[in-house]
């Protein structure tokens, strides 16, 4: 980071600095304890671990240079991290609004019941398709076969909308809006991201081409989101812990958003929750257990999480997709 | 689409070295009679076959235009009637086209018999264990059992086994695999009906999901006789890990200790005990996962023999009263609202998932519960007890 600030771009660097001001304390707090190996590898490589002078310097906030967007994966992070991407996150609780109504008992105490389903629902979603996210990381030109094996493991249809719709989705965002500035041929691009960049076309070509009915066992191309995710991570050159941790965290996040408008708690609380030090803990220590989990191997640790989920339709009323 | 004749392998031929595998190839020898060319079986596995009398009775809009074959029932049997540690078992059987196989587990459910908590402090034979063992391995402590059946087209396997019951202390991880014909369209697909389910452990003895580990993976496997190539069509894996390696050793007993005092007061209280605040370490992590049932489980059901009976529970599911939904017509201000989680101590859900597989996952109060529920269903349904006889529903 240091060496970057000595060069032309010191312009962009404060304007990072500035954006990444604007998500406030969140993230800083995010990493300030690292016990794991894995983690003390992402503090060393840290892009939001800068100088304090750059905080309060912030002159040049209007000059943004879109030709300087590959200067650091900062700016994709944020991209990636942000609520606003349009994957449609916000429409599925992942299983939040089914466990509340099959949990009725509980909702004397609803803070309570939602600290259970968050540690679950992260437990589970660390189990199920982080494996994959970091499978289509690491090799991104597996992601067909990823994205069936994926498609074959999830266990209901719930569960396989919620996932086939955002990954779909971020396939869209990734083909309209960030492959003109990510896929562009130069100099800084690896080779993992060029390869990332051309298994997101194959893949999307694979998906637009195939017709939606299934013949028997001739299963085609879905679109699950976690192993494109991996891959999108991988084109817009982010490191694998940063592709894993914003993985986990937009999870806890949608189902954050999700407790909120599910009148669970209100916003405060629930920024209280995600910038808290034990859910801070809690991703670490799923991330760490998972991360050389072989997809193989990954599975759900908790069972009663798929009976909710797949009981979702079952709902009277329903506010979420899943 | 005749198949070459298979040759008929000798029943003598004896290739089965280590112990625990067996080995069972059953063929369709003409005009219509099933036979196992190949039985084979070692210590401590014991394979039982029988060919009950049992003839299904072909229906009008029969599947083929031959009648099906006389169902072969396998019993899969294992000395003691559980696993000890460091037991393996490996189970392959091959179904050629149009036979049927019934396996069942006569002894009543799957014992996984503890690991002893000092195994790996110098001891290096295990209480009761069958043979000498290295010390310091976790996994060669872990009871491991494997069946691997390819299911020829037209072929069926009907495997509704007892549940699996995971000792306090216990290490146990399954692998089922099951392979169909890519090729075969239509009826002339194989069918599955394979059931994997376990339970909190002996309720008798208090025991409340304080095993170790218990993993069941299940896998559906289309493979290309041609092509020799293989394609992931369904996998359905539970991990349930109490993560005790993962504090330490100091922390064992603790959670040990924290696990037992879950259960008194589950006993004492039979309430729901108030739900942990995130960031503390969870009194038993199994227990926390799977609350409130003592009994989780799977059915995985999968071509034409079986299309009705996954029909009918995609029936069943549907049209379950909604959750959270009042009988406005009732004069009554406010219905009573059932016990939603508990609908009859069952929670299921089933699901048509893909290559016409049909996905049902439940979790029940206790065995007892699930039993009479699934049993139920299947009877009520009649397909299995029709196509493969009443003793196909032993376990149930």
């Amino acid at each position: 980071m240091l060496d970057m600030l000595k060069t032309p771009e010191k312009d962009l660097q404060l304007e990072i600095a500035q954006l990444e001001a604007r998500l406030g304390d969140l993230r800083s707090q995010l990493h300030v304890n690292y016990t794991t190996p894995l983690s003390s590898h992402l503090e060393t490589k840290s892009p939001w671990t800068m100088s304090s002078e750059l905080y309060k310097n912030n002159d040049s906030y209007n000059t943004f240079q879109s030709t300087a967007l590959r200067a650091s994966p900062l700016h994709a992070l944020l991209l990636l991290s942000d609520s606003a991407l349009p994957l449609g996150s916000f429409a599925y609780s992942s299983g939040l609004e089914s466990y509340l109504a099959h949990n009725k008992p509980l909702r004397t105490s609803p803070s309570a019941a939602f600290h259970r389903f968050l540690k679950l629902s992260i437990a589970s979603i660390a189990s199920t398709s982080l494996p994959y996210v970091l499978a289509g990381y690491r090799h991104p030109e597996t992601l067909e076969t990823l994205d069936n094996d994926l498609d074959a493991s999830t266990p209901c249809i719930v569960a396989q909308r919620a996932s086939v719709a955002q990954g779909r989705a971020l396939i869209g965002v990734w083909e309209r809006a960030f492959r003109a500035s990510f896929a562009a041929p130069g100099p800084s691009t690896d080779a993992g991201a060029r390869v990332a960049a051309g298994a997101i076309d194959d893949f999307a070509d694979a998906l637009k081409s195939n017709l939606e009915v299934e013949e028997e066992y001739d299963t085609v191309p879905k679109g699950h989101f976690a192993p494109l995710w991996g891959v999108v991570c991988r084109a817009m050159g982010l490191d694998l812990q940063q592709t894993a941790y914003i993985f986990v965290l937009n999870h806890a996040k949608a189902v954050l958003s999700a407790a909120v408008r599910a009148s669970v708690m209100g916003p405060y609380q629930a920024q209280n929750i995600l910038a808290s030090q034990s859910l801070q803990d809690t991703m670490m220590g799923r991330i760490k257990r998972e991360w050389d989990t072989q997809v193989e191997e990954a599975g759900q640790v908790v069972p009663a999480l798929d009976l909710w989920v797949g009981r979702h339709e079952l709902l009277y009323s329903r506010i979420f997709n899943s | 689409m005749r198949q070459p004749a298979m040759p008929i392998r000798s029943p003598f031929e004896s290739s089965i070295a280590k112990p625990g595998q067996g080995n069972v190839v059953l063929s369709l020898l003409p005009p219509n009679n099933p036979t196992l060319t190949t039985l084979t079986y070692k210590y401590p596995l014991k394979l039982v076959p029988r060919a009950p009398g049992f003839v299904p009775t072909p229906e009008p809009d029969a599947l083929s235009d031959s009648c099906p074959s006389r169902p072969i029932h396998l019993y899969l049997l294992t000395y003691g009637g559980g696993l000890l540690p460091g037991d393996h078992i490996e189970v392959s059987i091959k179904l050629d086209p149009k036979t049927r196989m019934v396996v069942t587990t006569p002894q009543g459910s799957t014992k996984i018999f503890k690991t002893e908590p000092n195994s790996d402090s110098g001891v290096s034979v295990i209480k009761g264990h069958r043979k000498k063992m290295p010390a310091n391995d976790h996994l060669s402590d872990m009871s491991q059992q494997s069946l691997d059946v390819r299911i020829g087209r037209e072929a069926a396997l009907c495997y509704l086994p007892d549940p699996s019951v995971p000792y306090k202390n216990s290490r146990y991880a399954q692998l089922q695999t099951f392979t169909v014909d890519a090729a075969a369209k239509g009826n002339q697909r194989s069918s599955l009906c394979v059931l994997d389910w376990v339970t909190q452990g002996r309720t008798s003895r208090g025991e409340n999901w304080n095993f170790h580990f218990w993993k069941g993976r299940n896998e559906v496997w289309a493979m290309d006789d041609k092509t020799g190539k293989s394609r992931l069509l369904l996998r359905d894996s539970v991990i349930l890990d109490d993560e005790s390696e993962d504090l330490g050793s100091d922390s064992e007993n603790e959670s040990l200790e924290a696990s037992e005092e879950a259960e008194l007061k589950s006993h004492s209280l039979h309430t729901n005990t108030p739900p942990q605040q995130a960031g503390l370490v969870p009194l038993n992590v199994i227990q926390e996962r799977t609350r409130p049932h003592g009994v989780v489980g799977t059915l995985i059901l999968s071509g034409p023999v079986f299309d009705s009976l996954g029909a009918y529970f995609m029936h069943q599911f549907t049209s379950q009263p909604r959750i959270g939904s009042r009988n406005w017509s009732s004069t009554s201000s406010s219905a009573p609202e059932p016990a939603l989680s508990t609908v009859g101590d069952v929670t299921w859900t089933a699901a048509r998932v893909r290559a016409g597989f049909v996905l049902v996952k439940f979790g029940a109060k206790d065995f007892e519960t699930a039993k009479h529920w699934l049993g139920g269903l299947l009877r009520e349904e009649g397909s299995v007890a029709r196509e493969f006889g009443e003793e196909a529903l032993f376990c149930l």
